[in-house]
């Protein structure tokens, strides 16, 4: 017998052979998903050459300088409001749209290409509501190329769009401007006009964001525009009428190494007086020197406000609820020469952009010796160093 | 102790032993490797598919392969459609590899969500700066490494003939085997630098689209987008296009998979002789067990079992084998898909668990079904008679001519089955293996017959060893009954498919004289030999007709369109006083169906498309066009052996009114009266240098190509009939082996009385050639039965083709050669044997 079972132990390890080689032959996963990263050659896109510099101050023309400046690395059309349903309901609304060039238009090494898909320029938007009744807080955002007609801007007639978020020249004229963007529960058609005219932040427009030659944009403002339309909040539309902010900034380099954010402040007083002001956070958490803002009183004349006249202290903060970000949501800000002591306090703490950059912009109110409501953005308090345009 | 003289039965003749074995692995082995080859290709397309599929629910495609890039514009800015993305889809070749890359064109800021693996998108890696501001591409980092070339670096691409210059712009660096293997071949580009490539301004190959799996969420989606949708695209599931272009393949790879069968067919005979033998040789054997009390049980179980170990050691030595059979068939499989379908790249095997399972089942299986006969044959005889060895001898020629009518009656309602019924692939294949059962039923009684009409004739030639091999065929003929129906099914089925494929490339030869008529061909290289969707260049098209010394020339447009039975072909042409010529129509009347042809109010389809869609004159055929579905009468249907998925085919006049494409795929010159082709073909090459390299070529080397590619396609086809003609080869060789070999004592007695060893072998030699001579003359009635069946039931239902069936003489010359020349061939180690032996040996019973 013992032939007999040396042959069949041998079949059955001929078998076993046969099936471990027939597993390991076959055992590639079919069902995974397919997993791979990407290297790239040295990017390119934190070179500054071939872009134009906001190095001087320059004359502003209109409506041209409504349009877009491909010249220049980074550029946005920034919208801000504050809002009251016909029962004083109040919401907030932003709506930014950002162009940001791939490379210099000057760069001649790019061939042409006959599709108009092709671009060095692309979009990013966002856009948000804060509904304080509702307790509830929209935030999205979205990213588009410049070219087969997706996203772009023109001056005139005035329309920047990326995809269906847009701001719409309703007339010949550049305002009234109509704004329209929506997302799952939340949606904005406003149409906005000028109550104040057009300021010039800065040195005649450009504003000096760090030390050196061109770390500077080129920047002006609507403080106060009339407001009207409808904004929708958790698919619940409401007729609104209230005030909003547009800025308008373009650059190439602003902060310098040593900056790791700002605190904008976007105020608008039931006086009549409206008060920009940023302070520039050095890495050391000091307020940098190139801080700086603008008082506009009610006839549009403007003040300009020295970093050391102003008194910012926080007297509150919040923290995402991953616990990564905490931010200042209350503030006591002080401006003797103006005769402003006021506190500003978020209208929702949680009004966070969890987007490709987080930060914080929100709707405030304004209490104290003036009163008022207005919008406040927060860069830099957490992972990300930098603005959602750097 | 049954186990052992089992055992010592089998060591002791490890030739036959040997030889049986080959022939189940190699059986197995074919029909493993086929398997393995099509699912392989299937899986590499799949794959592939998936690849540039990424996670789509559903799709959004135009009317002919172009969809309008307004859509895409219109699903985001007006009905807000997201994730949704758009792609444009090609196949390029790069300078210095001989892969057919595909190229994908995306728009890195929605592609995101579809095919995350690419790194695109916000917080991807890839740097937008050099992927979107120009001609950029990413490819996989093993293939870069194969090609040479890393990030920053030019790439060569040709697309449809034209050079362009591609920066290489990253590099995907694979996590996985899998995501290696899927993106191996691909280039991914922006759809900006896609446009460009394949000249498709304003175009877009698709929208990809993800909509919520929630049936009711899902059905206000596709509502809300149908809404918005302009005439003529489609919006459909993800899968149903990569569905419908594998159906492509079905009919091709049934085919395949039957002709791979066939080798085991012939296997299974191999086993069944084989085994039928070691129970003659062991009649005394198993007399005296029964004689000893073994059960009747005990020696049925023997012998399976015997006959299982056989088929496991083949079955294993088979599937290995298939799976180094396999990588070599793949790529000639893939090839083959390639000319005729569509693009596939088969970098590896996929070797799946069911594949090896199934082959191991069928080879085990069939030869444990080939065994049962002898085994019980084995147990059925009472154990007087086991003993004696003449008395089954008498009762199998007893039983001939009842074999004989049990044949024809099988081969009778084969017949049956295959007049009557009128679809169905594989019920024609069943009665095809039914046929070849019913003609090795009959060949025992046929074998007689012709065995003693040719005794007098070789009794004339070759004297009493003449007579005595003629009646040795006879007398031994439960043996060489089975060896000759093993030859004869082996040869009959390279008769068959040696007639299918000559009728078959005779008929595409005769259609192709028809159909190339003009002087001139031109058109621009394509992936895809037969279904060429590729562009001329609009320059290059204007040149060509501006040579001096073109009489005129006609245009043809080849589009993949959606029609209402699916993807379809469609091919626009330019009707001129020569193209009646050019078709022959199948059905239709000429005088009625040309005009209307012309004007456009009708059109005609090929008759593998009037076949595969039941479509005849009179029908309609609804096609999705640029200006909404139109539902277009059939004129005619015309024969066309191009493509067997057939072609619906209108006049130029009505696709320019019913689509936007302006494109031209080919064109066809008649010269000048006087006007040397050659001489007109030097100008149009001259005339379109250093433009889009374009293939000009005469009538003759046109028909030359088409017919080195029909050879191509049918090299697959070929291989398998040579390897079922080895299975049958090894079989006679073991049949003819196990005869002889049993026949010792026989020769023992011949030498004995006196014969010579020369002589001994020459009647050895005599009795194979004869045998071989039987088999090859009973193969050619039934190798021209299964042409038949296979040109004018199998092919015609598979593909819907007409063919003229050609049997040339030195065909069946070849299989008579054939047949003789492997029994002989067979015969010689027997009867060098058999002469060697001594008598005294031999005499001595064991």
């Amino acid at each position: 017998m013992s032939r007999s079972r040396t042959l069949s132990i041998g079949l059955v390890a001929l078998a076993v052979a046969l099936g471990l080689g027939a597993y390991w032959l076959t055992s590639n996963p079919e069902e995974d998903r397919l997993q791979a990263s990407v290297s790239v050659a040295d990017a390119m896109s934190s070179d500054t050459t071939g872009y134009r510099r906001a190095a001087e101050s320059r004359e502003f023309t209109f409506p041209a300088d409504h349009g877009p400046h491909p010249g220049y690395k980074n550029e946005w059309w920034y919208l801000t409001g504050t809002l009251n349903g016909p029962d004083g309901r109040p919401f907030g609304y932003e709506l930014t749209i950002f162009r940001f060039a791939l490379a210099p238009p000057s760069d001649t090494t790019r061939p042409r290409s006959a599709s108009d898909w092709r671009t060095n320029q692309f979009y990013m938007a966002h856009f948000a509501v804060t509904d304080s009744a509702g307790q509830a807080f929209y935030a999205d955002e979205r990213f588009g190329r410049g070219g087969a007609g997706l996203a772009g801007a023109h001056a005139d007639p005035l329309r920047v769009w990326l995809e269906d978020w847009s701001m719409e020249s309703v007339g010949p004229e550049p305002f009234p401007l109509r704004l329209r963007a929506q997302q799952d529960g939340a949606a904005i058609d406003l149409t906005v006009r000028p109550q104040k005219p057009r300021i010039l932040q800065g040195d005649r427009g450009l504003s000096q964001k760090g030390p050196g030659v061109g770390n500077a944009s080129y920047y002006y403002s609507y403080t106060r525009l009339a407001t009207e339309g409808t904004v929708v909040s958790g698919g619940d539309t409401t007729q609104v009428t209230g005030q909003s902010w547009m800025d308008r900034e373009w650059s190439t380099s602003a902060l310098g190494p040593d900056q790791e954010g700002w605190d904008w402040f976007a105020l608008q007083l039931d006086d009549g007086r409206d008060l920009m002001y940023y302070q520039l956070r050095n890495t050391d958490g000091s307020a940098s020197r190139f801080s700086e803002g603008t008082i506009v009183g009610p006839d549009g004349n403007t003040t300009p406000i020295a970093r050391d006249k102003v008194t910012l202290d926080v007297l509150d903060t919040w923290t995402s609820p991953d616990g990564t970000h905490t931010y200042p949501i209350a503030w006591r800000l002080r401006i003797p020469s103006a005769d402003v002591d006021v506190r500003v306090t978020a209208l929702l703490p949680n009004q966070e952009m969890d987007v490709s950059v987080r930060y914080w912009e929100g709707a405030v109110r304004v209490t104290g010796s003036d009163t008022g409501r207005g919008y406040v953005e927060l860069t830099g308090y957490g992972d990300s160093a930098a603005s959602p345009a750097s | 102790m049954l186990y052992r003289s089992s055992l010592r039965y089998l060591t002791r003749h490890p030739w036959l032993m040997g030889l049986s074995v080959l022939g189940v692995a190699l059986g197995v082995a074919v029909v493993v490797s086929i398997d393995l080859a099509n699912s392989s290709a299937g899986r590499a397309f799949e794959l592939s598919a998936e690849t540039v599929t990424g996670t789509a629910t559903h799709q959004v495609t135009g009317a002919a392969g172009a969809l309008p890039d307004s859509v895409y514009r219109t699903l985001r800015m007006e009905a807000g459609v997201r994730p949704s993305a758009p792609v444009v889809e090609g196949y390029a070749s790069v300078e210095g590899d001989e892969r057919t890359f595909q190229v994908v064109g995306i728009d890195p800021f929605a592609d995101a969500p579809f095919r995350p693996y690419l790194g695109t998108g916000p917080g991807g890696d890839v740097d937008l700066g050099t992927f979107m501001t120009q001609d950029a591409a990413l490819l996989s980092a093993p293939t870069a490494d194969e090609v040479g070339v890393t990030a920053g670096d030019t790439l060569r691409v040709d697309v449809e003939g034209t050079q362009h210059s591609v920066v290489v712009g990253g590099r995907i660096e694979p996590q996985d085997e899998r995501t290696r293997r899927a993106l191996a071949n691909l280039l991914v580009v922006d759809v900006s630098t896609a446009q460009a490539l394949f000249d498709r301004q304003g175009q877009l190959s698709r929208v990809d689209l993800i909509l919520p799996s929630d049936d009711a969420e899902q059905t206000t989606a596709l509502e809300r987008i149908r809404a918005v949708l302009p005439e003529g695209t489609r919006l459909q599931r993800a899968e149903a296009r990569t569905q419908a272009v594998e159906q492509m393949t079905r009919a091709f790879d049934l085919n395949l998979t039957a002709l791979s069968l066939l080798a085991l067919v012939v296997g299974a005979f191999l086993i069944y002789n084989t085994m039928t033998f070691s129970i003659v040789q062991r009649r005394g054997l198993i007399g005296r067990l029964r004689a000893l009390g073994v059960t009747r049980r005990q020696i049925f179980g023997l012998v399976l079992g015997e006959a299982a170990l056989l088929g496991a050691v083949g079955t294993g030595l088979g599937v290995l084998l298939g799976i180094v059979l396999a990588s070599g068939l793949v790529h000639l499989l893939a090839q083959t898909i390639n000319d005729l379908y569509f693009v596939v790249e088969v970098s590896a095997l996929t070797i799946t668990p069911w594949i090896v399972v199934k082959g191991g089942l069928l080879g085990l299986g069939t030869t444990i079904a080939a065994a049962i006969p002898p085994a019980r044959e084995a147990t059925n005889a009472p154990v007087s008679t086991v003993l004696r060895r003449s008395t089954q001898e008498a009762s199998v020629q007893a039983m001939a001519p009842r074999l004989a009518l049990a044949g024809a009656l099988l081969g009778a309602l084969s017949g049956t089955v295959l007049a009557l019924t009128s679809q169905g692939i594989i019920v024609s294949y069943v009665a095809l293996l039914g046929l070849l059962v019913a003609a090795a039923l009959l060949t025992p009684w046929a074998v007689m017959g012709l065995a003693r009409a040719a005794r007098p004739l070789l009794g004339r030639l070759f004297g009493v060893i003449g007579r005595m091999a003629a009646r040795g065929v006879v007398t031994s003929l439960s043996r060489t009954g089975v060896a000759i129906a093993a030859l004869m099914v082996a040869v009959a089925a390279t008769i068959g498919v040696g007639l299918m494929i000559d009728s078959f490339r005779g008929t595409v030869e005769d259609w192709l004289t028809q159909s190339l008529q003009a002087d001139v061909y031109v058109q621009p290289p394509s992936e895809v030999f037969r279904r060429s969707t590729a562009t001329l260049d609009s320059t290059v098209a204007a040149r060509l007709r501006a040579v001096d010394g073109v009489a005129s020339a006609y245009s043809v447009r080849r589009a993949a369109v959606e029609a209402d039975v699916g993807p379809t072909d469609l091919v626009a042409i330019e009707p001129g006083p020569e193209t009646e010529d050019v078709y022959r129509l199948k059905s239709g009347p000429p005088e009625t169906a040309w005009p209307q042809l012309q004007n456009g109010s009708a059109v005609f389809v090929s008759e593998p498309y009037a076949y595969r869609h039941d479509l005849a004159v009179g029908d309609t055929v609804r096609l999705q066009t640029d200006r909404g579905a139109q539902a277009l009468p059939i004129a005619a249907v015309y024969y066309d052996y191009g493509s067997d998925l057939g072609v619906v085919m209108m006049s130029r006049t009505a696709y320019t009114q019913f689509y936007d494409d302006r494109g031209v795929s080919g064109l066809a010159f008649y010269a000048e009266e006087e006007r040397d082709v050659d001489a007109l073909i030097a100008d149009m090459r001259a005339a379109v240098g250093g433009l889009q390299d374009v293939l000009i070529r005469s009538n003759r080397a046109l028909r030359e190509t088409s017919l080195k590619v029909f050879d191509r396609t049918f090299t697959i086809t070929t291989v398998l009939r040579l390897l079922a003609l080895v299975v049958a080869f090894i079989g006679v060789l073991s049949a003819l082996m196990a005869l002889v070999l049993e026949r010792e004592r026989e020769m023992g007695v011949l030498r004995a009385t006196g014969m010579t060893p020369p002589q001994v072998g020459g009647y050895v030699t005599l009795q194979t050639g004869l045998m071989g001579a039987i088999a090859g003359v009973l193969s050619l009635p039934l190798g021209y039965v299964l042409a038949y069946v296979l040109v004018f039931v199998i092919n015609k239902r598979s593909f819907g083709w007409t063919l003229q069936l050609n049997v040339p003489p030195d065909v069946l010359l070849q299989a008579l050669g054939l047949a003789v020349g492997a029994a002989l061939l067979a015969g010689l180690y027997p009867a060098w044997k058999m002469a060697q032996s001594s008598p005294a040996t031999a005499l001595r019973d064991e």
